[in-house]
């Protein structure tokens, strides 16, 4: 027990005296981290911006304009007014989502049933919200084309009569009266073809109402994992030196304590994962409002599955023949690890089977539990079952790091 | 204390040790002689328990390092050839590390890392890292690690190797004083002056055979007091061996061909400086031309060159 402690000791002793590899392991979830806030942003929802050329200046040209902003689509929209040479600069530039000309006489061509043109161009760099911005211009030109349809005659008598009311102050309220009877008569002509609806709506209630974590969220848990898999990876190379200075050798000659200078080391390693990876966590924490009871479930997690990490990490290096070979082993496959296991971008955003491979991963597994974790409505969300599963791993992992040493790593 | 019996270690068809045996004393040196290859490090490393024998068997203090490992190894203080010490962990922390590793607990390690440390002439720098240090003051330390939880039996591979007089002549003030403690002590060297300076007891290995045992005053007898003659030259080989046998037959009996080839001849023989001046005769007689002449009174290395025909740094 006691030189599983001073083994501990010994490796802290040592390991604080890399600062450079120290300062590399925390900075990298910084600056990944950072990077992916500065391109995602704070995790809200995407924004965009509908230039609009309104030649027409009319009530119908406004009411258009209004349908880009009504609702839900005002937080993903705005739009803003433009001249016709600001708004082509500006959407060559990649300025905005979306420039829709309306031109003039488009609201007397509406009324007067005549064809007219609105030249739409969205920005081909972006997906979404072009698409939505071509959405909603489908669905308001398809209202005005049936309203045109069912409502066309009494529209322009009423334009008529405001158009020749010489006081301008509208129409008269027999011809009101005249069109409020007219269009009556049109829906309950049409009120066949609409009731009973064709198709059956049935509204089916969510049985999970947990909110939906923000993307720049979701980041946090595959940038804490990184940060964690750089230094398991990191640390694990210390078998190397240890080798390289010969204390292997001695160690090995030592009356049984090669199982317990092990312990020593994987205590050490989950003393440094877990600074690392609480650090990145309380500030990723702190940026994205995640609640302090979250911490220290999440915290455990990490630092235990850094464990697991770091033994089977040490096992991958004790399988290279030199040290730079073990390096290289261990970095072939540190990267697709990260790349699939949701480290560089999450497994929301990644296509499902990249997603369901990813989840499989080691690292992978843990990140999908840290998000549980993270973004659950309640602390300590992570199973049972994953707990013993990861203990199982860092236990197994030791026991063959153990074997590997004994049985040559340390003699050579 | 320590004893090795018909020790055999092979790779494969290749056997680095060839059923050596010997038994090593409490309170006293034993030297393990011979060039680089012959095993020396092979055997230490089947002692301490690093290599497993092939057969054979070790015992320290009366316990079996293979079947009694643990307690085996409790006894012994491994002083390897290579460092092995931690560079980046301070000197003193260095000797605790190693002490707990032995067991050593509480005060009593304590003292014993003060006394150590002291002894290896680390007391002022005991707070340093030994990336620091010179090349002798690491191997002190790589010594004050083996030797820390004062164990009954002490492995040294060549303790020695690249380190400068000054620290040679420290090495050896403090394996002298385990041995005044009452420690019995392997010592592996290819210097014989090394072996014959500190050993009380020696094996001589070749090609991983033991080939003598005996005190440093029993082998010198089976040199006798014949001085090593050296020559070299030119010495046709059959005229130079005939020359050199009437020489034996009519005057200098004792005379001996140790090695021969074209360019050099190895003789044996005694009080060699008296009769140079018949041997040049004789060998000038034959044909021979010698070029450079060396006569070394009887040694380890003279015994080494006469067992094995051949210099023990070759």
């Amino acid at each position: 027990m006691r030189i599983l402690l001073q083994s501990m000791r010994k490796d802290l002793s040592r390991w604080r005296r890399d600062s450079s590899a120290l300062l590399t392991w925390i900075l990298i979830p910084f600056v990944i981290g950072g990077l992916m806030t500065f391109v995602v942003g704070d995790g809200a929802k995407p924004h965009g911006v509908l230039l609009l050329v309104d030649q027409d200046e009319s009530l119908l040209s406004g009411l258009v304009a209004g349908a880009y902003t009504r609702g839900e689509l005002g937080e993903l929209l705005s739009v803003e007014k433009v001249s016709l040479e600001e708004g082509t600069e500006r959407i060559n530039a990649g300025d905005a989502s979306g420039l829709l000309l309306i031109p003039e006489g488009f609201e007397d061509a509406f009324f007067d049933a005549e064809p007219v043109t609105l030249t739409l161009r969205t920005n081909p760099s972006q997906t979404i919200l072009p698409g939505i911005i071509r959405d909603v211009t489908e669905i308001v030109l398809d209202a005005g084309f049936y309203a045109q349809k069912l409502f066309g005659e009494e529209i322009r008598s009423i334009r008529q009569a405001s158009s020749t009311n010489e006081k301008g102050t509208g129409p008269s309220a027999e011809l009101v009266s005249a069109v409020a009877v007219a269009v009556r008569q049109r829906i309950v002509e049409i009120d066949p073809y609409l009731n009973p609806l064709a198709l059956e709506v049935e509204v089916a209630e969510p049985v999970d109402t947990a909110p939906v974590a923000p993307m720049g969220l979701l980041f946090l848990p595959g940038i804490i994992l990184m940060a964690v898999m750089f230094s398991a990876n990191g640390l694990a190379a210390d078998y190397w030196v240890e080798r390289e200075q010969g204390t292997l050798r001695r160690i090995h000659c030592a009356p049984g304590q090669l199982g317990a200078f092990v312990a020593g080391k994987g205590l050490a390693a989950i003393v440094v994962i877990g600074l690392i990876g609480g650090l990145t966590l309380l500030v990723g924490s702190l940026y994205h409002g995640v609640g302090t009871v979250r911490f220290l479930p999440s915290l455990l997690w990490i630092s235990v599955s850094g464990l697991a990490l770091f033994a089977w990490f040490s096992v991958l290096q004790m399988l290279g023949s030199t040290q730079r070979a073990a390096n290289i082993l261990s970095s072939l496959l540190l990267f697709p690890l990260l790349m699939a296991g949701g480290s560089f971008f999450p497994f929301a955003a990644l296509p499902d089977w990249i997603a369901a491979v990813g989840r499989h991963t080691p690292n992978g597994f843990v990140v999908d539990r840290l998000t549980t974790e993270i973004t659950s409505t309640a602390a300590w969300a992570i199973d049972a079952q994953s707990w013993l599963i990861v203990l199982l791993m860092a236990a197994s992992g030791l026991a063959v790091t153990s074997w590997r040493l004994k049985s040559g790593f340390a003699r050579a | 204390m320590l004893v090795v019996n018909n020790l055999v270690k092979q790779y494969g068809d290749v056997a680095a040790v060839e059923g050596i045996s010997f038994e090593a004393r409490k309170g006293s040196i034993f030297g393990l002689l011979g060039p680089n290859g012959a095993g020396k490090s092979t055997t230490i490393k089947c002692i301490s328990g690093l290599l497993q024998a092939t057969s054979g068997t070790v015992t320290v203090g009366g316990l079996d390092v293979m079947s009694q490992a643990k307690a085996a190894r409790k006894l012994l203080g491994v002083v390897p050839q290579e460092l092995a010490i931690y560079e980046d962990l301070p000197a003193i922390d260095n000797l605790r590390f190693w002490g707990k590793a032995y067991g050593l607990r509480g005060e009593a390690l304590e003292a014993r890392v003060s006394t150590v440390i002291a002894t290896i002439g680390l007391a002022d720098r005991d707070k340093e890292l030994p990336k620091n240090f010179s090349g002798g003051m690491k191997r002190r330390l790589n010594f004050g690690c083996g030797v820390v939880h004062k164990p009954p039996v002490i492995l040294l591979d060549e303790p020695t190797a690249g380190v400068d007089p000054q620290s040679r002549k420290r090495l050896f003030e403090l394996v002298e004083a385990e041995r005044a403690d009452g420690a019995c002590i392997l010592y592996t060297t290819h210097y014989m002056e090394e072996a014959e300076y500190l050993c009380d007891a020696l094996a001589i290995l070749d090609h991983g055979k033991l080939i003598a045992t005996g005190s440093v005053a029993e082998l010198r007898a089976q040199l006798g007091a014949r001085d090593v003659l050296q020559l070299h030259g030119q010495f046709p080989a059959d005229a130079c061996r005939l020359a050199i046998r009437n020489l034996a037959e009519s005057r200098l009996p004792d005379l001996e061909i140790l090695a021969q080839d074209d360019h050099s001849l190895s003789l044996t023989l005694s009080s060699g400086s008296r009769h140079l001046s018949d041997i040049f005769a004789a060998l000038s007689g034959a044909g021979a031309t010698v070029s450079e002449t060396v006569l070394r009174s009887p040694n380890l290395e003279t015994l080494f060159l006469l067992l094995t025909g051949k210099e023990l740094r070759e």
